[in-house]
């Protein structure tokens, strides 16, 4: 392990580890919301903030986080107040915040190189103090997307209904939005401010190929995010590639693997339950249809799945099931 | 409780609502007692849904006033004491989530911050999940049902906040009428238990039997206000039948009945 005796990449390692916990935690709410984007949009508006901090020479990390949860956050009293189409309002902050970001940092005299840094990460740039921030923001992001699960749940489930629960939406909602903001920031250094929407979104999207439960998904997500963030981290160091393409990379072939796997899944889940309850007596008239003689006998371990139907077994056989009936076989 | 129970559990007062300028809830009176069973009838864009939705606090008010249990909605906190069921043509969201993580949704109003489902929780769920007849599917992604089962598990999650007025916007649309009947029943046996229920429904179809009161809206009128046989004879001559069950309207909707809404594009 010669690569931990160097500092920069202990600290590039630690930085990984927690933005990989929680960018899919927060990422998890937006795509129950449907605004997978947002963290796109948050992150275009935190270049502007980055570029204000080389401007005025204060620490960019510091300065982003402030640009990016008010943008955020005007993002989302726009949004609440039904005065911006989510869409064109999302895309008007994209553009405003590249434009101002890559125009301030010209103007700060930073060079195509810093800016690369922040928009793609970069595993030397980590300093202590940014460590430390970035820490304490990960804790808060965590905390309260956990501590809170039950609620945000609610909220992006179905705002209406956690409207009438007593739920004040407004703050949630901004909340949201809020720690997507912090954790847009805290991922800049490793994933990059262009790419760290992907350490949200997609860990989601793969997790969710496999599973059928909330909290299940979330916490697979974290996994995924955090063995995508790890891995990509080191594999940028071994190849020299930029830590932020190489990470979401790593992200995107966990989605390649767990797609097909996911759909095994439900087939085999489908294939297996029993069927609704139905008529039997109007079911069983209208769909009498007799499959074709063949000479499998099946039984109890015949190698076929068997599913319960009512008061008899079927048997999946390529694809459809079948009844033993006197002396043939229906198709039920 | 029984000074609670003087007050009616909602009471909508000289109620108007303006939507971008078009009034869609004009000077409307309701009261609905503890135990009534309220049935809210009318076709597309006679303002049957707004009015719940300004009821709840979904939709600002105009003027007039709205109580819920003797409080103006402004100072009502007692957010436990309603169950919703909103329009919704489906429950699932961008991520899945089980059919039970859903019902449990509806305790939300009965925790704390940072607690965990208690034990009346998870019996409240349990209870609900089987009056709807979902038992058996309560570990499945509600994305995998039907739309009727849909509905149902959305039905489920305002039953397990165990709540003293439903309010419920179209609940049963999409759902098979053996399941109407199930649900028709579930509720029944919640008003004689001394629940509210407003049900705003296209048509009355199997509720006819069971519910105490029908409200017929019209361009944001109340037109009507009585019993379900009163309505009926009410509106007997505008149309031979309007109750669904009967073979050769169904397909008919309260609209059709109505004279109203053709115009009107969608549920207001």
């Amino acid at each position: 392990m010669s690569l931990l005796s160097y500092d920069f990449m202990q600290r590039a390692l630690v930085a990984a580890l927690l933005t990989g916990l929680a960018a899919p935690a927060i990422g998890t709410y937006l795509v129950q919301k449907r605004l997978a984007l947002l963290g796109d949009g948050i992150g275009h508006l935190a270049l502007t903030g980055v570029a204000l901090g080389l401007l005025t020479g204060q620490a960019p990390l510091l300065t982003a986080v402030v640009v990016a949860v008010a943008g955020a956050t005007l993002i989302e009293v726009l949004r609440l107040r039904g005065k911006a189409n989510g869409d064109v309002a999302l895309a008007l902050f994209f553009y405003g915040g590249i434009a101002a970001g890559v125009l301030l940092t010209g103007l700060a005299g930073g060079s195509a190189a810093t800016l690369t840094s922040y928009l793609f990460g970069a595993l030397t740039t980590v300093s202590d103090a940014d460590l430390v921030l970035v820490a304490v923001l990960a804790v808060l992001v965590l905390g309260m997307s956990l501590g809170l699960a039950p609620q945000l749940f609610a909220v992006c489930q179905d705002e209406e209904h956690a409207r009438v629960s007593g739920l004040r939406v407004d703050v949630y909602s901004v909340a949201i939005s809020v720690l997507a903001a912090v954790t847009v920031t805290l991922a800049m250094r490793t994933v990059g401010l262009l790419l760290v929407s992907a350490l949200m979104v997609v860990p989601v999207a793969a997790a969710q190929q496999v599973t059928r439960a909330f909290r299940a998904t979330l916490a697979l997500a974290m996994v995924l995010g955090v063995a995508a963030s790890t891995s990509g981290v080191l594999a940028s160091f071994y190849a020299d590639t930029a830590p932020g393409p190489t990470i979401v990379l790593v992200a995107l072939a966990g989605f390649a693997t767990a797609s097909p796997l996911g759909g095994l899944l439900r087939l085999r889940r489908r294939t297996r339950a029993p069927f609704e309850d139905e008529d039997r007596t109007d079911a069983a008239a209208l769909v009498h249809e007799l499959t074709e003689q063949h000479p499998h006998q099946h039984g109890e371990g015949c190698g076929h799945v068997a599913v319960e139907h009512g008061d008899h077994v079927d048997y999946v056989h390529d694809g459809h099931r079948h009844v033993p009936h006197d002396d043939h076989y229906d198709e039920h | 409780m029984l000074s609670g129970m003087a007050q009616p559990a909602l009471h909508v007062h000289d109620l108007a609502v303006v939507l971008a300028g078009r009034p869609v809830v004009r000077r409307v009176d309701l009261d609905v007692r503890h135990g009534e069973f309220v049935t809210v009838l009318g076709g597309n864009g006679s303002g049957k849904s707004t009015l719940v939705r300004a009821a709840t606090g979904l939709v600002p008010t105009t003027s007039g006033g709205v109580e819920l249990f003797g409080a103006p909605l402004g100072d009502f906190r007692d957010w436990h004491r309603i169950g919703y069921v909103p329009q919704r043509p489906s429950a699932a969201s961008g991520v899945p989530a089980t059919v039970r993580e859903v019902v449990s949704a509806g305790r939300l109003s009965r925790r704390r911050l940072l607690r965990r489902l208690a034990r009346a929780d998870r019996t409240a769920v349990d209870a609900a999940l089987a009056a709807v007849d979902l038992a058996d599917r309560a570990g499945d992604s509600v994305a995998e049902l039907s739309g009727g089962q849909q509905q149902r598990v959305l039905i489920a999650r305002a039953l397990a906040t165990e709540p003293d007025l439903l309010v419920l916007d179209e609940p049963t649309a999409g759902v098979d009428l053996a399941h109407q009947r199930l649900l028709t029943d579930v509720l029944a046996a919640h008003s004689v238990r001394g629940v509210a229920i407003v049900l705003v429904a296209h048509e009355l179809g199997p509720l006819a039997r069971l519910v105490d009161r029908v409200v017929v809206m019209r361009d944001g009128r109340v037109i009507f206000d009585g019993t379900p046989d009163a309505e009926a004879a009410a509106f007997a001559h505008t149309h031979d039948h309007h109750h669904p069950l009967d073979p050769h309207v169904t397909g008919l909707t309260g609209a059709d009945v109505l004279g109203t809404g053709w115009q009107a594009g969608g549920t207001r």
